[in-house]
């Protein structure tokens, strides 16, 4: 027992096959008839994060193709490679690639597809058509407007539903029991809440919790805090205070400690500004969420992730002072 | 005629050079440090440090001095221009095989590596290891030289080496050295016309006599008009501590912030970084800071667009933005006495990448075992993760996760921080303990009911891609529950 293993639960709950994907009825329903027929079309999967689109597209292959699958299937994220090269080099060599004589077709996965840049698109659009007869794509996307109309009207459309609290909740207590965790049933029901609808991340919060012991309401709020960096809004509330030196090198400590990137700190000073715990007039949030913007849109545009974020703490130092510095 | 047209092909820093350690000018200090330093050697005194790092300007003697030194005492020179020969292999294959060598004609080897400061970090990778390791082994001296020994990647060497400060000349130690020369060459010269020499070349002696040789076989005298008329000022870089006076101190004209950027001995992206540093220690007033910062980073913005798009054209902006746009953001406030300082960032930009290639790789292999990209594992898995591993007391099941996914030490040392050490030996013990668990269940049973459990700490099992496809193949998923 001392030596259990321990996995990712979610990698370790996933559904392989497709009948135990949880409530996505409809969508299984047409996915099985294109197993038992060994053809399909080409593919969109759309729908909000953390409700099977990915597993689905597993399931689908794994019973098409068996246990190895994973050999047929060109498996490609747009968040980590959008660019045109990828679709160019990988993706046209695998599409026209000779086909097994085991498997009636091979598959190109291509998750978070809306983060394709519209010239990498253009390019797919063109494999689908040359290649459809040996391949056909799973196109995975959170936005399918993002995806350009030639492709959609290509692809056999699947919307996946947000889940309901029963099917997480149920879920969770599975796992739970399964791995013989102590739990409130009130937790569960907060682990929703924090989820948003999204399973993988509800997985993700049981399971960390978990590790604290019991897991209970408290328990679960106290984990997911824990995921935000608490210098975060050290940072900021130094820089109101007119501290930049101060602030600056908590930004710093922050990027190497966690080694996160300016678009990272950016993205967790935006929920602070938000958040009841950072004390400033309602009509600042506003304020700050502008320049906050202005300050993604260059960082996204290459200026220099140190610099850009220093320059926003010392424009926080200046409001402190204009404000005659009395915030605390 | 043909004689005296030899004489002149030679260029007279070579004709001139020094034979004798006398001949050297100055630098005495230097000479006091690495004159025993050899001796030692030539005693069979093997010295602590093993390596002599001679550094300052150009032009003052470094080179030469070691070669007056070689002279004297019998030692034969391999000289290793380090242009040549900086990547790792070159470095194992030649200076390796020097390092071990004996003299075959005299009473032994000197080897000397000129400018080590050349070697780049990032084209020569591994130089500078592989230099340090004939270093730790070698059985002659090495002498090495550079301008600017501070670089961060020579630091290394600096370690290991003897430090050999050289200074420029003075003025009058030129003009003494030059007047040598003329009498030599039987050239008549006028002082000031040396002087004016000497002042110009800013202590390099190189370069002062060059500039006689240029004047007096153009024209066949020396004298101050001719002088003053053929020799200018050599194209000088400005020292950082210059350039960053003009852009802190009451600047005047947008003009001239902007000349002295350009002019600045350190690239922009290291003067950038300066300014960077500075500009919070100079700026008293938070809205000077701010303006000045944000002028700098719309500096790095067109400087990314100038690189990535191709469009050199933009990089004046870059020095507009980080020049003037710097010095004239001062308009609320004073400037502060505090002294500038060396910029942190260059140091912290280095520990940034390295955190971030650790970071990359974890989500590298949670991102294939969890379905998802990496930005997704980084904006929502590996913040709890991370977490855990620094709040959670339950240590035996995070080093059972640890070694699920494979995570070796600097991955545990990223995410655990000063829960490292306890993370890793929990790991070590878990493994040994399943070690033992592995043999007992071998007796009673087959070692396949093992290999098919769950998330065994082996490679992660990703999707299989392209190189399948194109030959040999990867190894299967395991099975689930």
């Amino acid at each position: 027992m001392a030596s259990a293993l321990e996995v990712l639960w979610v990698e370790k709950y996933r559904p392989r096959r497709l009948d135990d994907i949880v409530n996505q009825r409809e969508v299984v329903e047409r996915l099985k008839l294109f197993v038992k027929e060994r053809n399909m079309p080409h593919l969109l999967f759309a729908g909000p994060p953390g409700t099977g689109k990915t597993t689905a597209a597993h399931a689908l292959a794994y019973e098409l193709f068996g246990e190895n699958y994973r050999q047929f299937m060109l498996e490609l994220n747009a968040s980590d490679e959008r660019g045109i090269n990828v679709i160019r080099e990988k993706v046209k060599e695998f599409a026209r690639s000779r086909l097994p004589p085991e498997i009636p077709f091979k598959i190109v996965l291509l998750d978070e597809a809306d983060n394709m840049t519209s010239d990498a698109q253009q390019a797919l659009r063109r494999l689908m058509e040359l290649y459809s007869s040996v391949t056909r794509f799973i196109l995975i996307a959170n936005y399918p407007s993002k995806i350009i109309d030639p492709i959609q009207s290509r692809c056999a459309f699947f919307r996946f539903q947000p889940l309901k609290k029963e099917d997480i909740v149920e879920r969770l207590r599975y796992i739970a029991e399964n791995e013989g965790v102590e739990y409130e049933e009130e937790a569960l029901e907060a682990i929703y809440e924090i989820s948003e609808g999204d399973m993988r991340k509800a997985i993700n919060v049981l399971q960390a919790a978990s590790f604290l012991g019991k897991v209970t309401v408290d328990s679960v709020y106290r984990v997911v805090g824990m995921a935000r960096p608490r210098e975060i809004r050290e940072m900021l509330q130094a820089a109101l205070r007119g501290d930049f030196m101060a602030a600056r090198n908590m930004l710093r400590k922050i990027m190497i400690e966690y080694g996160l990137s300016g678009e990272d700190v950016v993205r967790q000073i935006h929920r602070e500004i938000f958040s009841g715990e950072l004390k400033i007039p309602e009509e600042l949030r506003v304020v700050i969420a502008d320049y906050l913007g202005e300050v993604h849109f260059r960082l996204v545009e290459g200026s220099d992730d140190d610099i850009q974020l220093g320059a926003f703490l010392a424009w926080l130092a200046m409001l402190s002072k204009k404000a005659g510095g009395a915030r605390g | 005629m043909i004689r005296a047209r030899a004489a002149r092909a030679l260029p007279w820093v070579i004709k001139y050079r020094p034979k004798r350690i006398d001949d050297v000018v100055d630098q005495d200090k230097a000479k006091n440090i690495l004159i025993p330093w050899v001796k030692s050697w030539l005693e069979g005194r093997i010295p602590e440090k093993r390596a002599a790092l001679l550094y300052g300007p150009p032009g003052v003697g470094k080179t030469s001095l070691v070669e007056a030194i070689a002279n004297e005492y019998d030692l034969e020179v391999l000289e290793l221009n380090a242009s040549d020969y900086r990547r790792r292999s070159d470095i194992e294959r030649i200076v390796g095989v020097a390092a071990r060598r004996r003299s075959m004609f005299k009473r032994g080897v000197i080897i000397l590596l000129d400018e080590v400061d050349g070697i780049n970090p990032r084209e020569d990778a591994g130089g500078v290891e592989a230099l340090v390791n004939v270093i730790r082994e070698t059985r002659n001296p090495i002498v090495m030289t550079a301008n600017d020994p501070w670089k961060d990647h020579l630091r290394p060497l600096r370690e290991l080496s003897l430090l050999v400060e050289f200074k420029a000349l003075t003025v009058n130690q030129i003009v003494g050295l030059l007047q040598r020369i003329c009498r030599a060459e039987g050239i008549e010269c006028d002082r000031e016309a040396l002087r004016f020499i000497a002042e110009r070349s800013e202590g390099d002696v190189r370069a002062a006599i060059n500039d006689l040789q240029a004047v007096a076989e153009g024209y066949g005298k020396v004298t101050a008009s001719i002088v003053r008329m053929v020799v200018r000022g050599r194209e000088k870089s400005v020292e950082i501590w210059k350039t960053l006076s003009e852009v802190y101190y009451y600047p005047r004209y947008a003009w001239k912030v902007k000349k002295a950027v350009q002019q600045s001995e350190k690239d922009y992206e290291e003067l950038i970084a300066w300014l960077n540093d500075n500009t919070p220690r100079k700026y008293e007033h938070p809205a000077d800071i701010w303006r000045a910062l944000d002028a700098l980073s719309r500096a790095t913005l067109f400087l990314s667009r100038a690189k990535y798009g191709g469009e050199w054209s933009l990089l004046s902006y870059v020095f507009d933005l980080m020049g003037p746009g710097v010095a004239f953001a001062r308009q609320d406030g004073g400037v502060s006495r505090a002294r500038y300082g060396y910029p942190e960032r260059i140091k912290l930009l280095a520990q940034m990448r390295e955190v971030r290639e650790v970071r990359e790789r974890i989500a590298e292999i949670l991102s294939r075992r969890l379905l998802t990209s990496k930005s997704t594992v980084k904006r929502e898995v590996l913040p709890l993760i991370i977490a855990l591993y620094r709040e959670s007391r339950d240590t035996p099941r995070l080093a059972a996760l640890a070694l699920s996914y494979g995570f070796d030490e600097k991955m545990v040392g990223y995410l655990a921080g000063p829960r490292k050490a306890e993370i890793l030996r929990a790991m070590q013990r878990l493994k040994k303990l399943r070690a033992e668990e592995r043999a007992k269940a071998t007796e009673a049973r087959t070692e396949r009911v093992e290999a098919r459990r769950p998330g065994r700490e082996e490679k992660p099992r990703g999707p299989v891609g392209l190189d399948f496809f194109l030959g040999g193949g990867r190894g299967r998923r395991g099975r689930r529950r």
